[in-house]
């Protein structure tokens, strides 16, 4: 089995890594490059906790292969603090306390940013059906809707003014 | 995690050389949603696969468009993209309304119709559909193309028709008629995420006076291959809808459903079960309201 030389842009940053071409994308950005924001949970795409957005759409990074992620673009939770300034996203989660363990937190977040990013102002029904692949199983979800509720708020307002 | 060689195939010509060389041993990869969870459970069906053709890449199979009539979907058409398309959405609402109920988000943006199609689950969300719709599924190889059914594509649970070295590039079909109305219904265990339990798929198109013209009836996840039940259509075909007439072509495809498939440790639920789904998808296609359900619950 050869290695294969890859080329990633995550978070905006080219990385090279030689990697066995069943490696996982979850296994290169843990394992390889340390981002260890981005969690595995069950690993067969059911969980969420390995959500990243790749081409602007949130997908599991347990079922792609590092391979199959070359050329395109990669954002993890890493890639939403600017400047030492955390996401809007990540001050409402902590705001509404929408998190306990922390554990599906990253993949949430990445879920609702993919909403966002695309739909600004969703209903809380938009929000529910983003979010529906991704468990929680300590918080419940009403703190994490809410959350993403003030922030498209707030852009909402943003975008008034 | 199963192990296995790689190549990315910049080109169509490229993927079907790589197949071909591969032959049994080779298999195509496009979202990796059914086929990455059965490298990792190192599942008994991909235990001959020594080398994985990425197809992911080749976007000139990533398509939904009509000609004359015809509506075709390349095979790397994700279930977000059907499901979010304008053509679709009009042309064939249920296909969208299956596609839109795939497993999660991160799901539908990776999974695509051809892998779909080729994994062939007895629970496939879009496979009723594409059979209600007569769609057919075009397959090319080094030898040339092929345009097989999708009912007789499929021959088993997980069992399809495809040959070493052939690739599912595109699934087509006819534009149903004017005046065609359409429902898909899934039953799953929970709202998000799940996996049908039941499903039905519905074409119906009624004529002047309301008479049932063209009926198509396509449970899913109840039979061992997709297939329209012609004894519960022809309940309808040719009278005025009813409730009465509903609830009958329910109860026939639940028969039928037993009559195939024996006596399981399910059918005690599923046959109440695919009838009142059958009825309900028969009649809110129809624009009929459903009074049974109504006085039952």
């Amino acid at each position: 089995m050869s290695l294969l030389d890859l080329k990633l842009k995550v978070n905006g940053k080219e990385y090279r890594v030689k990697v066995r071409p069943h490696k996982r994308l979850l296994d290169v950005l843990r394992d390889d490059l340390h981002l260890t924001g981005t969690k595995e949970g069950c690993g067969i795409g059911e969980c969420g906790a390995c959500t990243v957005i790749m081409d602007g759409r949130a997908v599991n990074s347990c079922l792609v292969l590092a391979a199959s992620a070359e050329g395109k673009e990669i954002y993890t939770i890493e890639g939403l603090e600017q400047d030492g300034k955390l996401h809007p996203l990540q001050e409402a989660f902590m705001r509404h306390n929408a998190l306990q363990c922390g554990f599906c937190t990253p993949g949430m977040i990445m879920s609702a940013k993919a909403l966002l990013d695309k739909n600004p102002h969703p209903t809380r029904e938009e929000i529910k059906e983003a979010i529906s692949g991704n468990l929680c199983r300590c918080t419940g979800y009403r703190q994490i809707i809410e959350a993403i509720e003030e922030v498209s708020e707030s852009a909402s307002k943003g975008a008034r003014e | 995690m199963h192990k296995f060689d790689y190549v990315k195939a910049r080109s169509l010509e490229e993927a079907l050389r790589a197949l071909s060389q591969g032959g049994e041993k080779a298999c195509a990869l496009a979202g990796g949603t059914d086929l990455l969870v059965g490298f990792r459970a190192e599942d008994a069906r991909l235990r001959h696969i020594e080398l994985v053709v990425d197809i992911g890449d080749l976007t000139e199979l990533a398509y939904i468009r009509e000609e004359n009539g015809c509506v075709a979907l390349g095979a790397l058409t994700t279930h977000a993209a059907i499901a979010e398309s304008s053509l679709i959405r009009v042309a064939a609402p249920f296909l969208a309304t299956a596609c839109s109920q795939v497993g999660s988000p991160q799901i539908r943006n990776r999974g695509t119709v051809g892998g779909n199609l080729c994994n062939a689950s007895p629970a496939a969300d879009t496979l009723p559909v594409l059979v209600a719709l007569e769609a057919e599924v075009v397959l090319r190889s080094l030898g040339g193309e092929r345009r097989v059914p999708v009912s007789r594509f499929v021959e088993g649970p997980h069992r399809t028709g495809l040959r070493p070295g052939e690739l599912v590039t595109e699934v087509r079909f006819n534009r149903p008629l004017p005046g065609s109305r359409t429902c898909f219904i899934k039953l799953g265990r929970r709202k998000a995420m799940s996996i049908a339990r039941l499903s039905i798929a519905v074409l119906l198109r009624t004529g002047d006076g309301g008479v049932v013209e063209e009926i198509r009836l396509v449970p899913g996840a109840a039979l061992p291959v997709p297939a329209r039940v012609t004894a519960a259509e022809e309940i309808l075909r040719g009278q005025g809808l009813t409730v009465e007439l509903a609830r009958e072509a329910g109860e026939k495809l639940a028969q039928e459903m037993v009559r195939i498939t024996g006596q399981r440790w399910s059918t005690p639920y599923k046959v109440p079960a695919i009838a009142a789904l059958t009825r309900r998808a028969i009649l809110t296609a129809g624009g009929l309201e459903d009074v049974a359900t109504r006085s039952q619950a």
